[in-house]
């Protein structure tokens, strides 16, 4: 049976009247690098602060490696490294003495410092006060704070946030070396689908404080559905037009229209339909929904229930 | 020792911070002034008793003004190290009590509090010995009296854990800067005017003053250990159960 490295239930926390996590059943299995994705304000970094204890629950349970956090703190946490949002630097000491800030308060051995510092590739530069450091630096220096108590399990809150792309790629980079060297379960959340799909290979999908999708990546992927995007010069007519002969068909923002068929006959007879109409084709092709429409399906899905309601 | 392992980290964060600087500068400025008060002072009556004059002005004018300033700033900037980045997220996540981060801050600042005081006296006693060497009417001057300074300095400390408690707590419940001086600037002032008032004895930024004063000592001290130790509680339990922002 695969082991779980992060599971809570019924994961709830209100602030005031709002809800800000909903019931949220989060498994995160061993070893897994799981991508945490949603809009800003969707509920990713209340979840993360609760999974550290940083703030309580409402309702709900947090257990780490099958043990409830809520009674095993201290032992927990020994196993778990993190970085929350913006780095946590003191800005007057070296990187190197920041290192050794967390090591003091954890009790670690020293040696520790060396090989946080050389994963994180920032040896060179461990002398140099914080203030002298560039953003890509000081999140670095925080991975490498995150990582000194040679962690089980690695919990990052947006680490590209404020990255420049040479940053973003370093600290992708990074992230997989980690999960492929070292084995850490990897608990990563981005608002960029297109960060997370290319190192996680599982994912949760949160929007509104609701767990709208978990599972792995290829079960994600399994949910793109293929279509054919037609392009006319009157789309308004076109879409009556195959609306009234029994097709589905969505407008789509780049003009064109999605329409739910896959085959080359089916294109055939589109063609067919909209020529005999006099309407001018242009484009006929087939097309797969991309993880990004995946990913804006479920999230606007949930917003139009939550509207309806 | 979760505790020591907490101080130990805090010792390595104080390292080239104003916090630190501060506890030299605060007493320095107190015994510059007592050198220029008596620097202009021409004639001393033969009944001068320059230990009483230099070690009261001393302390008396650290009890009443520069302490509680002192306290102040030294418990803005040290809580201000961890609400600068929001290292609170950080340090929090690890595994260490809150209690123990709580109280490691307020042992920071009385420890802090307790060398600029050695200092002050140190410095005071210095002055008293140049006015000795330059001016022949004090030649005669004995020793310093140890034991009073002692007493007296013990009672200060005492009488002033009741502000260091508020503070600590205030500095480290709101981030803003202009919240933790702006209190500490204000119950530094009106003690000037609570000191003529009957209930001036109960108020706690007057506490350490109270001690020199005739009827006072004993209330000072009750409520500057008592009210210390309950602030210090009260404190420690408003962190321990607050979210982390």
């Amino acid at each position: 049976m695969q082991k779980i490295a992060i599971e809570t239930s019924g994961l709830t926390r209100r602030f005031g009247t709002q809800l800000a996590v909903n019931e949220v059943n989060l498994q995160v299995p061993e070893a897994a690098v799981y991508g945490f994705l949603g809009p800003n304000g969707a509920g990713k970094t209340t979840t993360i602060r609760m999974l550290l204890g940083l703030i309580r629950p409402n309702a709900g349970e947090v257990k780490l490696f099958g043990e409830s956090f809520a009674d095993n703190r201290l032992k927990l946490l020994q196993r778990v490294g993190a970085l929350v949002e913006t780095p946590s630097l003191y800005p007057h000491l070296t990187g190197r003495e920041n290192l050794e800030v967390t090591r003091r308060l954890l009790g670690a051995k020293r040696e520790l410092i060396d090989r946080a510092l050389g994963i994180v590739k920032l040896t060179a530069d461990a002398h140099r006060r914080v203030r002298e450091y560039s953003l890509g630096m000081r999140q670095r220096l925080s991975l490498a704070l995150a990582l000194l108590n040679n962690p089980d399990l690695l919990i990052l809150d947006e680490p590209a946030n404020g990255l420049d792309p040479a940053g973003i790629h370093e600290m992708r980079d990074l992230i997989r070396r980690l999960a492929s060297e070292f084995g850490i379960t990897i608990f990563l959340s981005s608002h960029l689908l297109s960060e997370v799909e290319q190192v996680a290979n599982h994912i949760g999908i949160i929007h509104q404080g609701k767990l709208l999708f978990q599972g792995t990546l290829a079960e994600l992927q399994a949910e793109r559905h293929e279509h054919l995007t037609v392009g006319v010069t009157q789309p308004d007519q076109a879409a009556k037009c195959l609306t009234a002969a029994g097709w589905q068909v969505q407008r789509g923002e780049d003009g064109l229209l999605n329409v739910a068929a896959t085959t080359r006959e089916a294109a055939a007879s589109i063609n067919s339909l909209l020529v005999g109409q006099r309407l001018d084709v242009f484009h006929i092709a087939q097309a797969q929904a991309s993880l990004e429409d995946i990913f804006l399906n479920l999230t606007n899905n949930s917003a139009e229930q939550e509207a309806a309601r | 020792m979760i505790f020591f392992r907490v101080l130990h980290a805090e010792m390595l964060k104080l390292k080239r911070t104003l916090a630190f600087r501060m506890v030299f500068v605060a007493p320095v400025l107190v015994v510059t002034l007592i050198f220029f008060i008596l620097y202009e002072k021409k004639e001393f009556k033969p009944d001068f008793d320059l230990w009483d004059a230099v070690l009261k002005i001393a302390l008396n004018f650290w009890a009443v003004f520069m302490m509680p300033l002192l306290i102040t700033l030294e418990t803005a900037l040290l809580s201000g190290l961890e609400h600068g980045e929001k290292q609170w997220k950080h340090i929090l996540a690890l595994p260490v009590t809150r209690k123990s981060v709580y109280l490691v801050k307020l042992l920071t600042v009385h420890m802090l509090i307790l060398i600029s005081m050695t200092l002050l006296i140190v410095l005071a006693i210095c002055v008293g010995l140049v006015f000795i060497k330059i001016r022949p009417a004090l030649a005669n001057t004995g020793m310093p009296p140890w034991g009073w300074i002692l007493k007296h300095s013990a009672y200060v400390w005492l009488a002033s854990w009741l502000i260091m408690a508020i503070h600590t707590w205030i500095s480290v419940r709101w981030a803003s800067f202009a919240v933790t001086l702006g209190a500490g600037i204000a119950g530094t002032f009106f003690a000037l005017f609570a000191a003529s008032a009957k209930l001036g004895k109960f108020y706690p930024w007057l506490l350490p003053v109270n001690v020199f004063m005739d009827g006072r000592l004993k209330m000072a001290l009750l409520i500057g250990i008592i009210g210390g130790i309950v602030a210090t509680v009260l404190g420690c339990w408003d962190f321990v159960r607050r979210d982390v922002a």
